[in-house]
């Protein structure tokens, strides 16, 4: 398959199973919402070394938020459903209670499954926290300096599909970069997906282990590092210098497929080779992305 | 099967009479007959409805009563699920103990309106008499969940004794909220004296003029983050006049009663300069 002139590789991503959350940020304004989202999904790339993956999904009109007030919606995903409230409340607590204006309530109300989060973070209100009841759902108020923090009781937790992925092999670096941020520019605000990494786009693509460091849990993917091609098995085509990666993380299976189907037509330009994605065999995980499927109009739900 | 159940009153009441028996839940099962021969109480005797109503319909959980009602006393009692509309005025206690379902009252209630009630809620359109939302006699604890809103005056002592839950009036008589252990009052014109006297954890929100009591203490002026989200869920639901300068304008807070464990607040509407 072709879209104008940039070939689609015949292959899948492979995403696994995550459990998630999404945060709703309001503030006084935007820039105060997004301070405090900005802060709330720092260092949160990859679940390798951050433990959790998140990132801001959209920005939220007054109209669509509980206070009316501007907002911010974040989505935060963890490989498993112990470890999730932990990294909510320590992320909640550090950056959103401590950042000037803030409210925080939960993105998923039709959840069945619900988590303490404003519960165990009232006790910083240190015996001075009042709760209110409103439309059957608890919100805890915290005496701060400012003046008060609100926050929802329990958030709604969602099984989600992690790492979603399409890599775009490129002529040179520039114009790697160029189509990756058209991808990300097309893929911006598309409800239940985030880019967890810089500017949603990640250089270091890796494989699992390492061929020589036994404790490494990943590696470089040498077999698509460019400056390698010479000395390992590459997998990079005549003509590729650059290759940079997209990363989706989503709420459910047909999110990510048509976020995928959006970034990847974005990113068939000029100066870009071919559009491949990694996979483990199938070994990894149940989600299976297929690329020609995908562009080809076929987003299925679920598992394939 | 019907769309609903109507009660038509026969002839005015010329006594009161108890109509604990009237709530749409307990209605929903019943064929016309059925409700017909439901017991009010007229003091120790025993009345059969259908001899102070005309049925229509039947097996239906949405109910409406026509009439002057202001004699009949105790309807919706206890009441879980279903709607009931009364389209004139009504009598004493009101929904007491109602634990959901919505009842909606076209005229004015009486006294006790919503006491002791644990959920549902209750839209009076005219003026609602003394203790709404209150407790029941000799009880710790008045209303423990849902929602009254009055959208004429409450009488005196409205929200008294109240635990959870939210009371919204357009003006209320003398000793709102008194003696609450948490919940909300919220009152958008004129408030009567000695207003939430005994409070210990409850929030008495005023959008129109109040006399703060000698045992409440002034803390600070600001916007209570939790009152725009409560304004904006009751002016979406029950449509009430709300508007953005109350959702995100700014409140004299002031802790009490400090006769209790003052944690209770009266926050006091500042109109923009």
């Amino acid at each position: 398959m072709d879209i104008r002139g940039v070939h689609i590789d015949d292959t899948f991503a492979e995403a696994f199973g995550m459990r998630g959350v999404r945060i709703i940020i309001t503030a006084k304004n935007q820039k105060w919402a997004r301070e405090s989202a900005n802060k709330l999904t720092g260092f949160a790339t990859s679940v390798i070394a951050c433990k959790c993956e998140a990132a801001i999904e959209r920005d939220l009109t007054p109209g669509e938020t509980p206070d009316g007030r501007p907002g911010i919606s974040v989505l935060l995903f963890t490989m498993d459903s112990d470890s999730l409230p932990k990294r909510v409340i320590e992320r909640i607590g550090q950056t959103v209670l401590t950042c000037p204006t803030t409210a925080c309530f939960d993105g998923l109300p039709d959840a069945p499954d619900r988590i303490a989060i404003g519960k165990p973070l009232r006790t910083f209100g240190d015996g001075f926290q009042g709760s209110k009841m409103i439309d059957g759902q608890r919100y805890w108020r915290l005496p701060v300096m400012e003046g008060e923090f609100l926050i929802q009781e329990m958030f709604g937790k969602a099984k989600g599909v992690g790492g979603g992925n399409f890599l775009i092999l490129a002529e040179s670096a520039d114009a790697a970069l160029d189509a990756a941020e058209a991808a990300v520019d097309a893929m911006a605000g598309m409800p239940g997906v985030i880019l967890p990494f810089p500017g949603g786009i990640v250089r270091s693509g890796s494989k699992v282990g390492a061929k020589r460091y036994k404790t490494m849990i990943a590696s470089t993917n040498d077999a698509f590092a460019p400056t390698l091609r010479a000395i390992t098995k590459s997998d990079l085509p005549e003509g590729v210098n650059s290759v940079l990666e997209i990363v989706l993380d989503g709420l459910d299976f047909r999110s990510i497929a048509k976020a995928m189907q959006t970034g990847i037509d974005a990113a068939c330009r000029p100066g870009v080779h071919s559009i491949t994605a990694g996979n483990y065999g199938g070994k990894l995980g149940p989600f299976h992305f297929h690329l020609q499927k995908i562009m080809g109009g076929d987003v299925e739900d679920g598992p394939t | 099967m019907s769309d609903r159940i109507t009660l038509t009153l026969r002839a005015p009441l010329a006594r009161p009479l108890d109509a604990d028996a009237i709530a749409p839940d307990r209605l929903a099962a019943l064929d016309a007959q059925e409700v017909s021969a439901l017991q009010l109480r007229d003091g120790r005797v025993g009345v059969p409805l259908g001899d102070v109503f005309t049925v229509t319909g039947e097996r239906s959980s949405s109910l409406v009563i026509d009439g002057d009602l202001a004699q009949l006393h105790g309807v919706g009692t206890l009441m879980s699920a279903g709607s009931l509309t009364v389209t004139g005025a009504i009598g004493n206690a009101l929904g007491a103990r109602m634990r959901g379902g919505a009842i909606t009252v076209q005229g004015s209630a009486g006294d006790d309106a919503g006491s002791a009630m644990a959920g549902g809620s209750i839209v009076i359109a005219g003026n609602v008499g003394d203790r709404a939302g209150g407790a029941l006699q000799g009880a710790s604890k008045g209303m423990t969940g849902g929602e009254i809103i009055v959208r004429g005056i409450a009488g005196r002592e409205a929200g008294a004794r109240m635990r959870r839950g939210i009371l919204y009036c357009a003006s209320c008589g003398d000793s709102v909220g008194v003696g609450m252990i948490a919940g909300n009052v919220i009152v958008s014109g004129a408030i009567g004296e000695n207003v939430g006297a005994g409070n210990k954890r409850g929030t008495i929100v005023a959008l129109g003029p109040v006399r703060i009591p000698a045992t409440y203490a002034y803390a600070c002026t600001y916007r209570p983050p939790h009152l725009s989200l409560m304004l904006l869920s009751l002016r979406k639901r029950f449509d009430l006049p709300v508007d953005d300068a109350h959702l995100h304008g700014l409140f004299r807070r002031y802790s009490g009663d400090l006769a209790e464990i003052g944690k209770g607040e009266i926050l006091e509407w500042q109109a923009s300069p």
